[in-house]
């Protein structure tokens, strides 16, 4: 009876949780009304602002070119291209360099001499050379709308934003059975939830297409060297201060990046996103949020890898346990109850999934959503073990950088050859 | 047939986008003190519906314990309520999936209130009491679906009063019927689903409301295509796939706990020695004793058919034609869709028809009626005729909605007079009531009585299930052990039907055929005997 009640209780808030966290990662589509809200206003196409966006860029030397090409072809009159290499990174360097050579007046290259190298501390040392009104975050292998500059420009007009976060989407869906869920995860995060937290004031911000006034950056001393989530950090701080942040998702419009390129570097990756959430979290920055509502948003995002990772792991055992154990009908159905959010979920992914290939005009077939499906335990199990690895990680003191590798699987073919070119000479 | 749907949906919404734009910074923004305002601002304008309201409530609750006469069902329902609340489980005797049981788990959390009241009884006369609370509901609930289709208010007020108060509404609508309270459930996900904020979590909570209702009533599942097309007509192109997929889940997962209970009390699948979801399933779909047709004379579905006329025509033959005609009109459609598929469900040839069937479309018969009214009215006034015509459209239609009025009302007045003055239930009141005084040790005596007296016996001390035995159980439920056989037996109450069965169960019909009559109520077929076994007996 006790290990019935325990157990009940446990399925009760496991429920909860699951239950909260669909509702807000449906944000967006919650009332025609909020979805229109969610894109970027009618541009006006005036150039007020001037920009100032930071690529860091280390091993990064068959994808760079092609970044900062993009970059270039920006519609907006008023920015600069501040690459950042690492003083023993001559490759990517070299890639660098000739850019600046080709374009002076718009790219820029510093180098970081840092004895050990991280996004953060590249970001810090591009950011004394910044001139302009906003800096901008971008990285190497990012595939940037040319006219986004101009919408972000007249997003900070039209809104008073003091952050601008714009949406980033992986595309590369066909590559794997997990890039198809990565993918997903992405879209409904700039699609929808990010949304929900610019309106409630809390925003863990993303890595990149993240514009910032300058003024305010420097005011907040850049971003934190030592966090492996240096985005959300800064949004959490910049959030702790009150500053405004607006979100703006328009598929057109959209950064364009791919997934990691084995299943083991996503679990590094994501080790080290949620070791960083750990970080922040234990930071208590997020304490300073003015209302109840907010910083209890903020808790709940900030341990959300770890309470949906016990989602995974505890429910089956639950159930096991319910039926081992012999516990009143009444409470075996407790043990059940989180199961209802979690199979909900997966039917929402594969409405999310639909929506992704109408938005982006790509072709979802059903072995996709077979896949999606079939795929769900195995990757909740990958996501609980990365989320069980940044635990131990963090409190056992590790926390370096485990950079995640690139190939360009997110490019249109052309693109892909002439890296193998590269790649080969 | 979608585009439709669609310009219906785009219609109701024009004429209900001004109240979601307009509430919504006030919901947000605005104090208590404002929105009591708005309440009072409201008030003059809901008049008729607050007049409706309270005539229904007085036409079905006065007298409800005395007309009409209590059903075996009914009994059934509140012992079962009884049962749950005492933690004997979902049945005063092994629950054997005859019916989701969400309706009396429902009818548990306040059915002390009429024992309450009335604690000699008898038990199931007053446990209606409750049921006037279940029409109300469903009256307000029809009334904002019906200004929700866009129906102008005083269609809606006629939606309302002729749910209320047609004579076999009142008749059914004051029985203890797992029906009326699943009726309750799909009339608020049809108000939900087309809610005019159209939002995704309100569409969640329409796939909740509809899953209460199949969990209170099975058969409610045959509304709910009806209830599909309102939420397509209610919901927004551009989030309508996740609002459809929000509902599809609460909908099917809620509605699965209940063979998920089957499940884990590893009662799914038939099997020997115990109960089964699906062996009840089969048996209430396929094994049953088919009614017959309701067009074959002299069958069992064609005499019930021909009580619920005796009730009222005027709704069920109105209403049966209305649901049909009404599926040509778009804001109609999600109404008039749920009473075809009831009216056909009723008319296919086999199958069993059960009494309480005719309460699921009574709600969709009386919102389709007064849905036509209105656009019969819309036709004949505001055609693009000039002045003179209009006055002459104006004029036939008082003239009609006269002669509607003075052929109706009489009827109807007739009707709720005998539902107001009638006393049905007197036999059962007398013989529970001589039971209590006669029957010195209740708590030693065997007796065996129908569904209506148990659970006055179980309230007045006599043992649940072994020494107030339920009638239909003596032959059937293998947890009774008499080694006598009808000698162990001290009383059996012998009512219709208890008389109209006992040919199928070989145990009651020799305890009635081994007793002798102690006491008499009423009389002719009606009558309940009180028959003491002749224990001494060859």
């Amino acid at each position: 009876m006790v290990v019935g009640l325990l157990l009940a209780v446990v399925s009760a808030g496991l429920f909860f949780v699951a239950t909260a966290t669909i509702w807000w990662t449906l944000h967006a589509w919650n009332t025609p009304e909020t979805l229109r809200a969610t894109r970027f206003g009618e541009a006006d196409g005036a150039h007020e602002l001037s920009f100032s966006l930071i690529v860091p860029a280390r091993h990064e030397e068959p994808v760079l070119e092609h970044t900062v090409l993009g970059l270039l072809a920006s519609t907006h009159t008023n920015f600069e291209i501040i690459i950042v290499v690492g003083h023993d990174d001559p490759d990517t360097a070299a890639v660098a360099y000739r850019l600046a050579e080709r374009t002076p007046t718009k790219v820029r290259v510093v180098v970081d001499t840092h004895a050990v190298k991280n996004k953060p501390r590249a970001l810090n040392t591009a950011l004394p050379s910044c001139r302009g009104d906003v800096v901008g975050v971008f990285d190497a292998e990012d595939q940037v709308h040319p006219r986004l500059l101009t919408h972000v420009d007249h997003e900070f007009r039209r809104s008073g934003a003091d952050v601008v976060q714009g949406g980033v989407q992986l595309i590369n869906f066909h590559s794997s059975w997990y890039s198809l869920r990565n993918c997903l995860e992405y879209f409904f995060w700039f699609r929808s939830r990010l949304h929900l937290h610019a309106r409630q004031g809390f925003i863990p911000l993303g890595g990149n297409t993240v514009f910032v006034r300058s003024v305010l950056l420097r005011e907040a001393g850049g971003w934190d060297p030592n966090c492996l989530a240096e985005d959300c950090d800064l949004g959490v701080r910049l959030s702790s201060q009150g500053a405004r942040v607006v979100v703006a998702y328009d598929p057109e419009m959209v950064t364009r990046e791919e997934t990691p390129d084995t299943i083991g570097s996503l679990f590094r990756q994501r080790t080290r996103w949620n070791q960083g959430f750990l970080q922040v979290l234990r930071k208590r920055d997020w304490h300073a949020l003015p209302t109840r509502q907010q910083r209890l948003l903020a808790w709940y995002t900030l341990a959300s890898p770890f309470l949906l990772a016990s989602v995974g792991v505890v429910t089956p055992f639950g159930i096991v346990a319910a039926i081992a154990f012999k516990i009143p009908i009444g409470l075996a159905m407790m043990t059940w109850l989180p199961v209802l959010p979690t199979v909900a979920m997966v039917a929402f992914e594969v409405v999310g999934l639909h929506d992704f290939g109408v938005q982006y005009r790509l072709r979802v077939r059903a072995r996709h959503y077979l896949t999606l499906i079939a795929g769900t335990p195995v990757y909740h199990l990958v996501l609980a073990a990365a989320a069980i690895r940044a635990v131990w990680r963090e409190f056992t003191g590790r926390n370096d950088w485990e950079l995640t590798r690139h190939v360009g699987a997110h490019l249109p073919a052309p693109a892909r050859v002439d890296r193998a070119a590269e790649d080969a000479a | 047939m979608s585009t439709e749907i669609t310009s219906a949906a785009n219609e109701i919404h024009a004429a209900t986008l001004t109240t979601a734009t307009s509430t919504k910074p006030e919901r947000t923004r605005a104090g208590s003190g404002s929105r009591r305002e708005r309440l009072f601002a409201l008030a003059p304008r809901q008049w008729p519906l607050a007049v409706a309201l309270t005539v229904i409530l007085g036409v079905q609750g006065w007298n409800i314990t005395n007309y009409p006469s209590l059903s075996d069902d009914e009994g059934t329902y509140l012992a079962q309520a009884w049962a749950v609340r005492q933690g004997m489980g979902l049945s005063h005797y092994t629950f054997w999936y005859d019916h989701p049981p969400l309706a009396w788990i429902q009818i548990a959390a306040v059915s002390w209130l009429p024992e309450l009241i009335s604690p000699e009884g008898p038990a199931v006369a007053y446990g209606r009491l409750l049921m006037p609370v279940v029409t109300l509901s469903s009256a307000l609930l029809l009334y904002l679906l019906a200004r929700r289709l866009a129906l102008p208010r005083w269609a809606a007020v006629l939606a309302v009063l002729l749910f209320g108060l047609s004579p076999i509404s009142v008749s059914m609508h004051r029985q203890v019927y797992l029906d009326n309270i699943a009726v309750a459930w799909m009339l608020a996900a049809f108000v939900l689903a087309l809610s005019p904020r159209r939002a995704f979590w309100v569409h969640v909570c329409a796939g909740l409301a509809g899953a209460v209702s199949v969990l209170s009533k099975e058969t409610m599942i045959l509304v709910t295509p009806g209830l599909v097309i309102a939420l397509w007509q209610g919901s927004h192109p551009s989030t309508r796939k996740f609002s459809f997929v929000g509902f599809a889940c609460s909908l099917v997962l809620i509605s699965g706990l209940y063979p998920l209970y089957a499940t884990l009390k590893g009662e799914l699948f038939p099997g020997a020695g115990h109960v089964s979801l699906i062996g009840a399933s089969l048996y209430q779909l396929r094994d049953r004793t088919s009614s017959g047709s309701i067009f074959t004379v002299g069958s069992d579905a064609n005499d019930l058919l021909r009580s619920w006329l005796f009730h009222d025509t005027v709704l069920l033959v109105g209403g049966t034609l209305a649901v049909v005609l009404a599926l040509a009109v778009p804001r109609l459609r999600a109404p008039a869709l749920a009473g075809v598929v009831l009216v056909l469900v009723a008319m296919r040839p086999g199958g069993y028809l059960p009494a309480m069937y005719v309460i699921q479309a009574l709600p969709f018969f009386a919102l389709t009626l007064a849905g036509l009214a209105w656009v019969a009215v819309r036709m004949l006034v505001c055609p693009p005729f000039k002045t003179l015509w209009r006055w002459i459209g104006l004029a036939g239609t008082v003239v009609a909605a006269l002669l509607a009025t003075a052929a109706v009302v009489p009827r109807w007045i007739d009707g709720n007079h005998r539902a107001l003055t009638a006393s049905e239930t007197s036999s059962y009141a007398e013989a529970a009531a001589w039971i209590r005084g006669n029957v010195t040790h209740p708590a030693d005596t065997r007796i065996v009585v129908d569904n209506v007296l148990w659970l006055d016996l179980a309230i007045a001390g006599f043992e649940p299930g072994r020494g107030a035995i339920w009638f239909f159980k003596l032959d059937l439920d293998p947890a009774i052990v008499l080694p006598g056989g009808w000698r162990d037996l001290d009383y059996v109450v012998s009512s219709p039907v208890v008389r109209r069965d006992a040919e199928r169960l070989p145990l009651v019909a020799a305890a009635l055929a081994n007793s002798e009559v102690v006491a008499s109520f009423g009389s002719g077929d009606g009558r309940i005997d009180i028959r003491r076994v002749n224990q001494s007996k060859e």
